[in-house]
């Protein structure tokens, strides 16, 4: 009786093990996997920047979320002390983060090897560090607007946000992987397990055309010019004109890469491709060369300059309402005349002034490879009054960004083409390096109209009704602008927005740079604020490039 | 049967080892990843404009004197 009880025992305790087994191995084998099969997600290094010359713009470090295990915290108080000396944070805040009824509590994102290996010493028990990667900015905020940032996408995920990280995510975040594998208690890998791996992909470096020396030069020289003429805001571009790609770009206000969440979004806007404004006489080069190349003026014509011109209600005149009477095409930009200009564009024509401007790219994105930009708007031929034909010719009634300016102008004096603005010339992945060559859009220009408007310019610079202070022995061409701010369909006569374009060495230009101060204080006129510093900067540029005199 | 058993040993003992090994080179791999993030990190601070100011600012060299260009030559100085 014993023998059979214990035999039925025996029985059932061996029944329980064959349905335990049979419910786990059958029944509930898809989805309970083994408590030895790890899985984890293998995260890609993303791409880093350099600039033009190798040097690092931006990088990855390491970083540490440290997190606490609440139920395995004996001595919370003690943990809160410790924790809040060595990270230097007020007790509050961790306190308020440590929710003793949770499992899992993240404490502090972000942290350096430093300040973990601090938290490691102090022994506690329950913390932990999960490993991360964040940017890393060597020159600080040199090029904000350029880089932009990375924000969190709707799972939590890393996503680029503006500028490069933004146009160019895809290539910088690069693919993840994942390792599956079998281990024992130790974390040691169970050979005979399952072992899977499959690596992640790096994302893709990118090499600008930035220079960091020049952005340095720019945003060194804006700062100070901000301060100088008590302007709001400002914009510097410096590009090669022959084949747009951009140099420097800084504009301010702009913010800092590593606490860009402690700004309001106005800042994080890149006035350079998303602001759109009237450019002002800067604009009038653009329609004196096209028609030269419409042959409807000779730089020597003349043009009787005896006032005001009525075009229906309203009256143009000059910046001081002085006139002098017969003068050539060229002195019409030397003096910038607006009276001049308005005459020029009747001898183009109203079908030429709209085409151009739709050959220029005006009311359209120039494809700059920055997340941000706006492409601003071109009015239809219908919507065009008479008046509009007269005022674009001196920049007014038509709204761009200063990076569609900069790319019209190098159209002008490179021999004609308008090529497309760009910042990265080289993507390089693991296998592979992808270079990017200067795009022409178009060709809009003959090299002899490029050749005289670039004369012409020089001659604006070196006759200009302002003196400035030029670097001695160098030809420099450029054009001041001066644009009065619409606001609520009226101009303020107050602001205004000044603007200097220039080139240098003339006969073939190293380098253009456009200078935008918004509503500078000092004086309103862009020969009085915007022109002496971009001469500052071309002074710079000239020594940076050695550039001898004479060119 | 010894033979099996001894056979059996020797594989279950070489996996536990290997698997140490591979553990091992893991953590290695892992602190040279790391280490090799420090040292670029340091590289870059090294040779940054910020870094380039301070070393100037140090040895006296902050002042950028204007060069002098000599005029253009009408012709070559024996």
């Amino acid at each position: 009786m014993k023998i059979k009880f214990v035999f039925l025992l025996f029985i059932a305790f061996y029944l329980t093990i064959i349905v335990r087994l049979f419910f786990l191995q059958v029944l509930s084998s898809s989805d309970n996997k083994s408590p030895y099969l790890k899985t984890n997600k293998l995260y890609p290094i993303r791409g880093r920047i350099y600039d033009k010359n190798n040097q690092s713009l931006v990088l990855n470090q390491n970083s540490y979320q440290l997190y606490v295990e609440p139920k395995i915290v004996k001595d919370k108080d003690m943990l809160i002390n410790s924790l809040s000396k060595s990270l230097e944070v007020e007790e509050a805040s961790i306190s308020t983060k440590l929710d003793m009824t949770k499992y899992w509590v993240s404490i502090a994102g972000g942290l350096t090897q430093e300040q973990k290996d601090k938290v490691d010493k102090l022994n506690l028990k329950g913390i932990g560090f999960d490993y991360q990667t964040k940017r890393f900015f060597p020159e600080a905020s040199l090029s904000a607007h350029v880089i932009g940032f990375l924000g969190k996408d709707d799972q939590g995920e890393d996503i680029g946000r503006l500028g490069l990280e933004g146009f160019y995510d895809r290539d910088l975040r690069g693919l993840s992987g994942f390792v599956e594998t079998e281990r024992d208690i130790l974390g040691r890998p169970i050979l005979i397990g399952v072992q899977q791996r499959v690596e992640a992909e790096d994302g893709r470096d990118l090499i600008l055309t930035i220079d960091k020396n020049v952005q340095e030069i720019s945003k060194k020289r804006l700062i100070e010019g901000l301060e100088k003429y008590k302007a709001k805001k400002g914009c510097v571009i410096t590009a090669n004109p022959k084949t747009m790609a951009i140099v420097a770009l800084v504009c301010l206000p702009d913010y800092d890469l590593e606490k860009y969440y402690e700004f309001d979004e106005n800042f994080y806007k890149n006035l350079a491709i998303s602001d759109l404004y009237e450019p002002g006489s800067v604009f009038k080069p653009l329609i004196v060369a096209a028609a030269l190349e419409e042959k409807k003026i000779k730089p020597n014509d003349t043009y009787n300059e005896t006032g005001q011109v009525a075009v229906g209600k309203y009256n143009i005149k000059t910046w001081n309402d002085k006139y002098e009477g017969k003068i050539s095409m060229t002195r019409i930009l030397e003096k910038s005349s607006n009276v001049g200009m308005v005459y020029i564009g009747e001898k183009l024509g109203k079908n030429n002034i709209y085409s151009y401007m739709k050959k220029f790219g005006f009311g359209k994105n120039t494809g700059i490879d920055l997340e941000g930009e706006a492409g601003g708007y071109l009015k239809l031929v219908p919507d065009w009054y008479p008046i509009d034909y007269a005022t674009v010719t001196f920049g007014q009634g038509i709204a761009i960004t200063p990076i569609q300016m900069i790319r019209a102008f190098a159209s002008i004096i490179n021999g004609g083409y308008l090529m497309k603005p760009y910042l990265v010339q080289k993507i390089i992945s693991k296998n592979k390096t992808t270079e990017i060559k200067p795009k022409i859009e178009r060709r809009l220009f003959s090299q002899m109209t490029s050749d005289i408007i670039r004369k012409m310019l020089v001659s604006t610079v070196e006759n200009a009704e302002a003196k400035w202070d030029r670097p001695k022995g160098f030809k420099i061409g450029g054009k001041t602008g001066t644009a009065q701010i619409p606001i609520k369909g009226v101009y303020d006569v107050s602001k205004t927005i000044a603007s200097f374009i220039g080139f240098a060495p003339a006969d073939n230009p190293k380098f253009l740079t456009f200078v935008v101060l918004y509503e500078p204080q000092s004086s309103q006129w862009g020969s009085e604020t915007a022109a002496p510093l971009f001469f500052q900067i071309a002074k710079d540029l000239i020594v940076y490039y050695n550039i001898s005199p004479g060119q | 049967m010894t033979g099996l058993i001894i056979a059996n040993l020797f594989v279950v003992i070489s996996g536990i080892v290997i698997s140490d090994e591979i553990n091992n080179f893991e953590q290695k791999t892992d602190k040279l990843h790391k280490a090799n993030l420090t040292l670029e990190k340091e590289v870059a601070k090294l040779s940054s404009l910020n870094f380039a100011q301070i070393q100037a600012k140090e040895y006296g060299f902050e002042n950028a004197s204007a060069p002098q260009y000599i005029d253009q030559l009408k012709f070559a100085h024996r």
